[in-house]
């Protein structure tokens, strides 16, 4: 009886094959305004430069992702000249985001990728490289619910699984990851601020406020975990899957940083690791 | 071919960053961002430890982080914001710690050790790194109450 099924099912597959190549000729650019890097987990600490500078171990623990160098009291001519573990390897910046346990437990991710986007503001052409040595922080370390949360968790290979502010149950065999996307309009001025936040925004209906109208790549921070099943016992080092926060200090050379600007997302194709493109 | 150059080398030009500000001097001895970030979380330490002091018959203890809360918020330079609540930051008992410590004594015993320990850490770690007199001299006094705390067992 499993048989036919299988059968149709192949055939519906091949169907799906077909119709789904896209329209675009082979060799030609996809037409998404895109550049990545991958940075899988380099460190543990329990430090965070961004919020308590210089104070070694005085935080919750942080993953932290790129340059091995990042501690409390990195900064940007620490951090430059140092080597880090991205693909591409030019890519020297440092990531941090809260420590996931399950009870006492630590899991790194195990898939970690780092994607600059054109996306969000109606004209990428304008799009300005991230300025060297910017810091910025995204997500609520402090929220308590998903009303003050912009946190975004599913599963991968699992779409049916609804994403959720807190954690998922993902089936068997598949991942937890969660999504998390950077404000990309900036005041122009500063390369932090005292909250660590109001020197950057969010756009506002595609464009930047006037506050702060420096459209920069938007940085979307994508984490995938080896977790599935029940959620008991999972949490941030900085509470529920909520509180999920990112943050990210810009030591990205600046010309490779403008190059990726002006050839991928200034005129919105897909680049590889190296900012390049078909 | 010369003209395309040419477009793409003014296109570069164009689009070339706002030249970053330089960065901001810190004041010598100053109360600076780190001055700053050691009150806020000494603060919020404090206030979340005393909630398991309060279970203790310890009035040392209580009375030791009362004067250290009075010292830290006379530092503030902006209204006092707890960055950290809900977190599992070093020397801060969690919600869910002093809740089983309500219930054991063993339990309430070690979270209170802990508590002093990892402080302990934290203050020792703040302080190279604070240069501000007035806030290391809080500093000090927390090392002080910390050490002996932990001397009297």
């Amino acid at each position: 009886m499993r048989k036919p099924l299988f059968h149709i099912a192949a055939v519906i597959g091949l169907i799906a094959t077909a119709l789904s190549v896209p329209g675009a000729a082979q060799g030609e650019p996809v037409r998404v305004a895109e550049f990545l890097a991958e940075c899988p987990i380099s460190h543990r600490l329990a430090d965070d430069p961004i919020v308590l500078p210089n104070l070694a171990g005085a935080s919750h623990f942080h993953d932290f992702f790129g340059n091995h160098s990042t501690n409390a009291r990195s900064t940007q001519q620490s951090l430059e000249g140092q080597t880090g573990n991205c693909n591409p390897a030019s890519d020297i910046s440092s990531y941090w985001v809260p420590t996931l346990y399950r009870n006492n437990t630590a899991i790194a991710p195990t898939g970690v990728t780092f994607y600059y986007l054109g996306e969000g503001v109606n004209n990428p052409a304008a799009i300005q490289p991230t300025p060297y040595g910017l810091k910025i922080v995204a997500g609520n370390a402090k929220a308590t619910g998903d009303a003050d949360s912009i946190a975004r968790w599913s599963c991968l290979h699992a779409g049916h699984v609804n994403p959720s502010k807190n954690f998922v149950t993902c089936p068997a065999g598949t991942m937890l990851e969660t999504y998390l996307d950077f404000p990309q309009c900036w005041d122009g001025r500063n390369l932090d601020s005292a909250d660590h936040k109001s020197h950057m925004s969010y756009p506002v209906a595609g464009g930047c406020p006037s506050s702060h109208p420096v459209s920069v790549p938007k940085l979307r921070m994508v984490l995938r975990y080896p977790v599935n099943g029940s959620t008991a016992g999972l949490r941030l080092a900085s509470g529920t899957g909520q509180t999920m926060h990112g943050d990210f200090f810009n030591v990205w050379p600046r010309a490779e940083m403008e190059r990726r600007v002006r050839n991928c997302l200034n005129v919105v194709i897909k680049c590889d690791h190296n900012g390049n493109h078909g | 071919m010369t003209v395309l150059l040419l477009a793409g080398l003014l296109a570069a030009c164009q689009q070339a960053p706002p030249a970053p500000p330089p960065p901001q001097p810190t004041p010598q001895n100053g109360y600076g961002a780190t001055e700053r970030a050691f009150v806020e979380l000494a603060i919020a330490t404090d206030e979340q430890a005393l909630k398991l002091l309060d279970l203790t018959d310890s009035t040392e203890l209580k009375q030791n982080r009362n004067v250290e809360l009075t010292e830290l918020r006379k530092l503030l330079d902006a209204p006092y914001v707890n960055n950290h609540a809900g977190h599992d930051m070093p020397g801060m008992p969690t919600d869910a710690e002093i809740q089983l410590a309500s219930t054991s004594p063993d339990a309430l015993k070690q979270f209170v050790h802990t508590h002093l320990t990892e402080s302990l850490e934290v203050v020792r770690s703040a302080g190279p790194a604070i240069t501000h007199p007035p806030t290391a001299e809080v500093v000090k006094l927390m090392e002080r109450h910390r050490t002996a705390e932990l001397a009297a067992g």
